[in-house]
């Protein structure tokens, strides 16, 4: 059993998609009220780990207990806990932005007053405004990303599951997104996201996990997993610089 | 550029067999029943080799004619049959048209449906060879010729069709044509059950026949004909004709290469601002289900039951508001609209000469019309695949998702299947036999509907995503396609056949078995599609976590 005061636990993940193994055993848990980062590079396992944390993605073997209910045994009490935001995963895309909002908290099974309410909120909150009444297929990748957001929080989820939630979202709704996340940290609420920016993490986030190879190569507190450095130069160190440094001669403009 | 793109193709073709070894299966088996079916071929051309010249000549027109349209409609018909390279793929390389299109075409003739009808042309030809060395040569070229207008027609309409579908505008306007088009085939088919086909076929077909051999399409036999009759002008000029024919649709197909590689997917819907549609249908859907309550105290109403039942209530009016969505606005979902007739159509024209009571055929199309909607929902989860994981993130709704869907297929198919039910009654002069009809009819639409729910979450393969090519196959995606269509058209068909057999009785005996078929149809409809949307339901939920990744 997870140590009390879990809001997720993952244990002894594992995929693999025919001879390549994405996730290698990845056990991992993220404290209730935490906003908790998950670093690694290209290809490492955070989307597919993300994906099974969230019920996208049948696992090979392992289990994820969301406030100590298994996700992929009680799926009808687990997922109501959670909000997600997948990565690389197209949207429906016939719905406008307020529509898409409301529908997925119908799929939610909440009250159409309630809804309305909060779209409104989420809309203003995310300046999206403007294009509630627009069709999502006419959306930039960072309006997508932050309609999609929109979704995942739509409901109140207890975790907040985000894969690359701030990829393609410009400054000024970055900072909204980061707002809206502490607040809904410091209300007792949990969080865990990937992110390839260090900076981002190192600012936003208060646990971090380094992922590589489909391992966990280091997690805890910020300061126990940099180690007196900053959380670049330790995740390059984890994971290993770039094998050979050649340089590309034939690009330089002469 | 030909090699680099024939090794391409090549190697997506090694590639997907090597990911999924059965596909080799699938593709032995059609090879192997293509060559099965060239020895008959080669006799039909023997025995045609001693027939008259223009006897020869009717059979081959006739022959060419139905492969042309073939060539032209079945890509557009069948989706997912079309696995030519997507030119829209080089967009990004930078390379105009006129460099990729001698390899585009060359690839284009070198797939297996290509070669067959390389073979059978060739054989076709054979059968001139008794008239000299010169007149086998002219027949040569002209099977040649058809064979590159078949290949090259089948490009030219999967493209053209495609691009019409994308902007508002056109789509209407196909829709509106294809509307007038199946009203038009409705005095068609009055004409022949009033003459009698045989009649037609008796006094009309010749000179049909005749003047398709004056089209490019029946030119090149016509050639062949000519040549053997001794009449060398008329050889020059047919062949000419069909030449002709072919650099026009090599054209054509070059214009809209050309249009693509600039044109890059559009996915836009139209910008037509709107309100929130979804809280509107919501509310009134809600409303009228309180007002229900109210009035059937006995009955529960939505509001009264606990909240697991809540949230699928209101999940089933949420996806069922979405897919009416997307059935009047996704291209895709509009070419499957539209090609629901074709199938009864082409039954009606193929099957009625060949069977003797002209009424059970008539009023089989319309049961026809209602299997082909069932059957053609089996791949749903697939084409609905960008709505998937906001699904199945929402909770363990599969069968609320599957509820949504099936009626939404319903708002339009219950008055499309009726329609078609009183017009072919009309045409059949035997109002007498509506109820077995009409129950036949809705026990055909619920059991297929029903059967397409379970194998589109059992079998679902990759389908075009939104704003791509309607008719495209995906890359690896055509065995397991041929496949699903295969098991599920099967399951339909036993599932569905014992719901007609009342309608049969009633036509057999005695029109009184049309009202037990109608209590019968209404009812085994229902309750396959109550079933079967239940088990699909409960199967999404077991399989949520491998569909995202099977589909998208």
């Amino acid at each position: 059993m997870p140590p009390n005061g879990t809001a997720l636990a993952l244990r002894g993940l594992y995929k693999h998609f025919g001879s390549t193994i994405a996730v290698d055993g990845i056990d991992l848990d993220v404290p209730t009220g935490s906003l908790y980062g998950m670093v690694g590079p290209n290809g490492a396992g955070k989307t597919t780990t993300l994906s099974m944390a969230t019920g996208l993605l049948t696992p090979d073997a392992g289990s994820v207990l969301v406030h100590s209910i298994d996700l992929w045994a009680e799926p009808e009490k687990a997922k109501p806990l959670l909000g997600v935001l997948p990565d690389g995963l197209r949207t429906f895309d016939r719905l406008t932005g307020a529509e898409l909002i409301s529908y997925t908290g119908l799929l939610r099974g909440m009250d159409p007053a309630t809804i309305e309410s909060r779209r409104d909120d989420l809309l203003a909150a995310l300046d999206l405004e403007v294009y509630s009444r627009v069709l999502v297929t006419d959306f930039s990748a960072g309006m997508m990303k932050k309609v999609s957001l929109a979704c995942a929080l739509v409901h109140a989820p207890r975790v907040l599951v985000l894969d690359e939630p701030f990829e393609a979202v410009d400054p000024v709704s970055a900072g909204a997104i980061r707002r809206i996340l502490s607040a809904f940290v410091d209300s007792g609420g949990t969080v865990i996201m990937s992110s390839h920016v260090m900076a981002l993490v190192e600012r936003v986030c208060d646990h971090v996990a380094i992922v590589g190879n489909g391992r966990i190569l280091a997690h805890g507190s910020l300061d126990e997993v940099r180690g007196g450095t900053d959380l670049e130069e330790r995740f390059v160190s984890l994971v290993g610089d770039a094998g050979e440094r050649r340089d590309l001669t034939w690009l330089r403009q002469s | 550029m030909v090699a680099t793109i024939l090794t391409l193709r090549l190697t997506t073709m090694v590639h997907q067999l090597r990911r999924e070894w059965w596909r080799a299966l699938v593709l032995i088996a059609g090879a192997i029943w293509i060559i099965a079916l060239l020895p008959s071929v080669a006799f039909a051309s023997k025995e045609l080799a001693f027939r008259a010249v223009d006897v020869r000549m009717d059979a081959y027109t006739a022959i060419v004619t139905v492969f042309m349209v073939g060539w032209a409609v079945v890509p557009i018909l069948v989706a997912g049959l079309d696995d030519s390279l997507d030119p829209s793929r080089f967009a990004s390389l930078g390379i105009g048209a006129r460099r990729i299109m001698p390899g585009l075409t060359v690839s284009a003739f070198l797939t297996i449906p290509a070669i067959f009808f390389l073979m059978t042309l060739f054989a076709f030809s054979t059968s001139w060879i008794l008239e000299g060395g010169d007149v086998f040569a002219v027949a040569l070229a002209g099977g040649m010729l058809s064979l590159a207008a078949m290949i090259l027609s089948a490009r030219v309409s999967v493209m053209w069709i495609a691009r019409l579908l994308q902007s508002r505008r056109s789509r209407e306007i196909a829709f509106i044509a294809t509307l007038i088009g199946i009203f038009l085939l409705a005095p068609l088919a009055s004409i022949v059950v009033a003459d009698g086909l045989e009649t037609i076929l008796e006094y009309d077909a010749t000179p049909i026949l005749d003047s398709i051999r004056l089209t490019p399409i029946g030119a090149p036999i016509g050639a062949a004909g000519a040549a053997a009759l001794g009449h060398w002008s008329a050889v020059w000029w047919r062949l000419a004709l069909s030449a002709g024919w072919v650099v026009l649709l090599w054209l054509a197909w070059r214009v809209n290469v050309e249009y693509v590689l600039v044109h890059p997917v559009s996915r836009g819907g139209g910008t037509k601002a709107r309100e929130d549609s979804m809280l509107a249908t919501a509310r009134r859907v809600e409303r009228r289900a309180a007002r229900r309550a109210q009035r059937w105290p006995r009955r529960e109403g939505p509001a009264m039951v606990g909240p697991q039942a809540m949230q699928a209530f209101r999940a089933v009016t949420a996806v069922r508001a979405r897919a009416v969505r997307y059935w009047f606005s996704d291209p895709r979902y509009l070419a499957a609209i539209l090609s629901v007739a074709v199938f009864p159509v082409l039954f009606f024209f193929l099957v009625y000469p060949a069977f003797g009571s002209p009424v059970a055929v008539i009023l089989a199309v319309p049961v026809m019309l209602a299997g082909t909607i069932g059957w053609g929902r089996h791949n749903d989860i697939a084409y609905d695949s960008t709505a998937l994981w906001i699904d199945v993130v929402a909770g363990k709704l599969g069968r609320a998702v599957m509820w949504g869907k099936a009626t939404a297929t319903m708002v339009w198919a219950v008055p499309i299947v009726i329609a078609g039910a009183v017009a072919a009654i009309a045409v059949s002069g035997r109002p007498g036999l509506t109820p077995g009809v009409i129950g036949a009819c809705f026990g055909v639409l619920g059991t297929s509907l029903g059967v397409s729910a379970v194998t589109s979450v059992v079998l679902p393969y990759r389908a075009p995503a939104p704003g791509e090519n309607p008719f495209s196959a995906q890359v690896g995606s055509v065995g397991a396609g041929l496949l699903a269509q295969l098991i599920s058209s099967m399951a339909a068909w036993i599932v569905a056949a014992p719901v007609v057999l009342p309608l049969v009785a009633a036509l057999l005996w005695n029109p009184a078995w049309g009202w037990v078929g109608l209590v019968t149809g209404t009812g085994t409809g229902f309750a396959a599609l109550v079933l079967g949307v239940r088990w699909a339901g409960s199967l999404y939920d077991r399989k949520s976590g491998r569909l995202v990744a099977a589909v998208s």
